[in-house]
């Protein structure tokens, strides 16, 4: 060191000085390429913790408003609003669960909050009170009544519907929307006008009812009234005259099964597809189950076209509610 | 010597200690006298006495009550009309039949601003139009107003909405293609965050 020029020292200090500067930030450097090259990085913990805070799912509430995802949702009254209501709808294998994260509202002023478990329209429920576990009254529930004490509620199928109102501007709440798994799906609204579904009650002595909110071609291809394994009944459930296992279909121009009109029931298994044009508001499966047997139904949907409407004789397909287009 | 040392043993071990995580508030009704907005939430006693409503409450057309054998609903529509008319779609500035260019955002903003415009008209003033049963339930509520407030609420019926199918499946599209958009963005960053 006595023999380098001053310059020589100079720079050796300083490129000292300037690596224990970066230190830190080299060792954070490796740290990244470490990580970078982690083949394990996918199926750890932590990516699943950071995309899930990531993409928590937030936006403002309209007075009138539809959900189909989860997040984070907040409704804050510009104006007194006091006739709102929020839907939500979930995928046919899930519940709805709402939390309340933010409350603010004037009860005492008239304001209210409730959760419906299901949907209601025109006063017409899904489901219906034959086919749901609680009485209606139990399907309110009212957030100035219960407050804190139900700070979370799950629906009992994968519909359901808040209605509040508010008089203050700036009042207003957060609610969280997350979904939960159901295995045996009961009572289901469809999202969309087409699809494929397999309804199965097993050994539980429910009605369920599957509901498509469109005119639809629907086509039954396997009926299932007792053992899984296809074997015809020794007894044949007793007729479809509202006893034993059976499945009917119904169409009607409003929301609740029990008011719809029956359209076909189906009392003894098959496996040869069954179609029939429906051309009503709402057409919905429903599934009559004594408890007694594993009962499963199988069927597709697509949405009516216009045009199938003007051939309603073509290729024996029934139709009903028609013309409703 | 001893003390000091134990206090400052003491102050470590609080600030090592694992903090709570925050938890938003939930309160239970506005501050008397003063406006709250939700994005700065105040901390409310929950057993707060409930406050005296500063203003008088501005005449609102009074819903109508409707009973139906055991069940109360309230419904937003004529009861003369009976179930609400439905909405043409004309009437509604669509994205597929508006000639402008709106974002998507703005679209739905102006079909729900429409709608809601829509669902108001339909109610008529009671005072007007009220028929016998009407009048019936009006003078059933006038007499209600006199009652607590709490009771007043737990007496008020189930609630529903007067909505078609029309307008129930729009918003329900509406509400299909927003998880999709949501399912995509998600998807975008699933890969942005593989891809580093």
């Amino acid at each position: 060191m006595a023999s380098m020029s001053p310059s020589f020292k100079l720079q050796c200090h300083f490129i000292l000085i300037f690596l224990v500067a970066l230190r830190g930030e080299s060792r954070y450097l490796e740290l990244r390429e470490a990580v970078d090259h982690d083949p394990f990085l996918l199926f750890g913990s932590n990516l699943k913790r950071e995309l899930a805070e990531e993409q928590l799912y937030r936006r403002a509430l309209r007075c009138l408003d539809m959900l189909s995802l989860q997040g984070q949702f907040t409704f804050t009254a510009d104006r007194p609003q006091l006739h709102c209501a929020v839907f939500f709808i979930g995928e046919p294998e899930e519940f709805i669960t709402i939390h309340y994260d933010l409350v603010s509202i004037d009860c005492q002023g008239g304001d209210f909050l409730k959760v419906f478990d299901g949907w209601i329209l025109k006063g017409e429920k899904f489901p219906s009170s034959q086919d749901h576990p609680l009485p209606t009254t139990e399907r309110y529930i009212d957030f100035c009544e219960s407050g804190l004490s139900r700070r979370s509620i799950r629906s009992s199928q994968n519909v359901a519907m808040i209605f509040f109102r508010i008089h203050e501007p700036g009042n207003g709440f957060t609610i969280t929307i997350t979904t939960n798994p159901n295995l045996f799906p009961c009572n289901v609204m469809s999202q969309t006008p087409n699809g494929r579904f397999t309804l199965v009650v097993p050994h539980q002595h429910r009605n369920c009812s599957f509901s498509i909110i469109y005119p639809v071609v629907i086509k039954i291809s396997d009926l299932t009234l007792g053992h899984l394994n296809g074997l015809q009944l020794k007894k044949p459930s007793a007729g479809c005259g509202a006893k034993g296992d059976f499945v009917e279909l119904l169409g009607g121009a409003g929301l609740d099964p029990s008011k719809m009109m029956t359209l076909a029931d189906l009392c003894y298994p098959f496996h040869g597809p069954a179609q029939m044009k429906i051309g009503c508001d709402n057409t919905v499966v429903r599934m009559v189950s004594s408890g007694k047997h594993i009962n499963r139904v199988t069927f597709e949907y697509r949405q009516l076209e216009p045009y199938e409407l003007e051939n309603p004789n073509g290729n024996s397909i029934q139709e009903f509610c028609l013309p409703a287009l | 010597m001893r003390l000091p040392l134990l206090v400052s043993a003491g102050v470590v071990l609080l600030a090592l200690l694992p903090c709570p995580p925050c938890r938003a508030l939930l309160s239970r009704g506005p501050v008397p006298g003063a406006r709250q907005a939700p994005q700065l939430p105040q901390a409310l006693d929950f057993f707060q006495p409930p406050p005296q409503p500063q203003q008088p409450q501005q005449p609102q057309a009074r819903p109508v009550l409707l009973r139906m054998g055991e069940e109360y609903f309230l419904r937003l529509g004529n009861l003369n009309k009976g179930p609400a008319a439905p909405l043409s779609p004309a009437s509604l500035p669509l994205a597929g039949s508006s000639g402008s260019r709106l974002s998507p955002d703005e679209v739905t903003a102006n079909f729900f601003r429409a709608l809601l415009q829509q669902l108001l008209l339909l109610r008529r003033p009671l005072d007007s139009s009220a028929g016998p049963t009407e009048r019936g339930t009006e003078s059933a509520l006038g007499g209600r107003q006199e009652a607590p407030e709490r009771e007043r609420r737990s007496e008020e019926p189930p609630i529903s909405l007067d909505l078609t199918f029309h307008l129930l499946r729009e918003v329900l599209e509406m509400a299909r293609a927003e998880q999709l958009a949501q399912q995509a963005h998600s998807n975008r960053k699933l890969m942005e965050i593989i891809g580093k």
